[in-house]
Parts: C-alpha cells; structure tokens; sequence
C-alpha cells in the first residue's frame, strides 16, 4: 500500500521514505530546540523560557514515580525525554497531509526496522546505565533474587525489546491502515474522527515507550 | 478447502478471539479505576494516568493479533 523502493542509495545502504522523514524530523526538533534554547537567563523572563520550563517540569514529574527518585529522572532525561519527543513527533507526522502519498514522506514510527532500532537502543541504553553505574557487578541480575530464574531474565533481554517495538509498530502502522481504508471508502468527511483516534494513540504510544525504558533503566540502575 | 480459504478464516478468528478478551480485562480495569476515583477524588490524576498505561498494555496484546492477522492477509494469493 506504501511504497517500498528506495529513494536513493550511498553505497550499498538504501534510503527509504522514513529515513528521510526521520532526517527531516531530526533537524526540525534541533532547530526548534536551538530556537528554544536561546537567551536563557537563570530567572526567566520571556514567555518562551517560562513555557519550556513547564514542559521540562511537568515531563520530569510524570517520569519521577516510574523512576524512583528525582535524581535519577533528572540523570536520565536527556536520552528518555528525546525519545518522547521523536517518537511524538514521529507519530503525528504520518498525520501531516502528504504522508504516505508523496514519495519519501513516511510516519517513521510506522515502519519495523525504525520501531525495532529505537527498542533496541533503548535496551542497550538500560544495560549501559546498569554497567556505568555498578561495574561488572551488574552482571549479577541475571541470577537475582534467585538462581532459578535465570531463563526468565535471559529471555526478558529478548522479549522486552521485541515487545516494546511490535507495540509501538503495530499501533501506528495499525491506524495508518485503519485511516487509509476509511478513506478508500469515505473520501470526505468521515476518516477525520479515526485521525482524531490516531493522534490520541500517537501520544498514548509515545508515553507508554518513555515509561517503559525509564522502568528498565531504573531496574537496571536501581535495586542495589 | 485451499490454502487461501484457510488463511483467511485464520486471520478473521484472531481477531474474533483476541478483541472480545481484551475488551472485557480494559472495562474490568477502567471500572474498578473509576470506583477508586470515586473513592477518593482528590488522587484522580495519578489514577488517571496508571488507568490509560495499563490500557496501553492490554491494547498492545491485542494488536500483536492484529499485526499476525495483516500478516496472514498479505499471503492470500
């Protein structure tokens, strides 16, 4: 239904639609941030500062319970805060009109290999977080609290990444077929509730992978 | 009885089978979340958001079956 050839290639790594949607959202953010960033005086004074306090303030305390302490949030909210914020923005750019139908314009988030790579590095995240913290002792928590339960932690370290993706993939790509077979069939008015639904998820979706990685890297940091 | 007619039953059964289990453990959720909110309002917000997270995880299980449903979809010849 969407199309799957590559736009262009260097060397021998094809470059699809939601790599370059990616790329696009990338430097969209940066300068967003960039612009955002500017001029930040220790009491705030413009508007622009006082709302990207409250939004670093209320983001630091959804993530404080799943993580514990505020310390902790705060260590780790640059990694766990971006993913928020791409995934977010991932997920309404398959809304933006054009996605899907212009050639290398595509939700990123709605694609495996972009959902798989983003679970993967999460993983890893948490495993450098534990390693960083602890040393070597980290290696310990495959056999915590109990020897027995050794199969089940190895296969935790395969499960949660594929379930944190499929999760994401499978919502997004989900309500991107919903929507486009609503709108082979109602071409007007109809489809815009379902894309109401789809933005609801979108964030829904989002919030659920930041929690998640915050509960891995708290329980790989944690539990000392 | 070709492969196709199999294919397709299987992937109408899934979702047959997942969405109604799902529905009923989310109302079961969702309901005793309201019950605890009308308990005790003044935690409604905390409530609120552990309600839509463990709705996020039964909705993901069901779109696992969905994602096998597409799957087994896009074989029928």
């Amino acid at each position: 239904m969407f199309s799957t050839e590559p736009i262009f290639s260097i060397g021998i790594l094809e470059v699809h639609g939601n790599t370059l949607t990616t790329w696009f959202l990338m430097i969209a953010l940066t300068i967003l941030c960039l612009y955002l960033t500017r001029g930040l005086s220790v009491m705030p004074t413009t508007k622009r500062q006082v709302a990207l306090e409250l939004a670093v303030e209320k983001l630091l305390h959804f993530l404080t319970p799943f993580m514990g302490k505020r310390e902790l949030a705060e260590q780790y909210f640059p990694v766990i805060g971006s993913f928020f914020f791409i995934i977010l923005a991932g997920n309404y750019s398959g809304l933006l009109p054009g996605a899907g139908r212009v050639a290398g314009f595509q939700a990123p988030t709605g694609t495996l290999s972009y959902c798989i790579g983003l679970a993967l590095f999460s993983m890893i995240y948490a495993e450098y977080s534990g390693f960083k913290r602890k040393g070597i002792h980290y290696l310990k928590h495959v056999v915590s609290p109990n020897p027995v339960m050794l199969p089940m932690n190895l296969m935790e370290l395969g499960i949660k990444p594929l379930s944190l993706s499929l999760r994401l993939f499978g919502n997004i790509y989900g309500e991107e077929i919903l929507v486009a077979g609503i709108f082979s069939l109602f071409p007007a008015v109809v489809p815009v509730p379902f894309m109401f639904l789809s933005m609801f998820f979108g964030l829904i979706q989002a919030a659920v992978f930041t929690i998640l990685s915050a509960t891995y890297v708290a329980s790989a940091v944690g539990a000392e | 009885m070709n492969i196709n007619m199999v294919l397709a039953i299987c992937a109408a059964l899934i979702i047959t089978l997942a969405a109604p289990v799902t529905a009923w453990a989310q109302g079961k959720a969702a309901g005793k979340a309201f019950d605890a909110m009308a308990r005790q309002p003044q935690i409604s917000n905390d409530l609120r958001a552990l309600l839509v997270l463990s709705l996020a995880f039964m909705e993901a299980l069901c779109i696992f079956g969905l994602l096998i449903a597409f799957m087994l979809l896009s074989k029928i010849a």
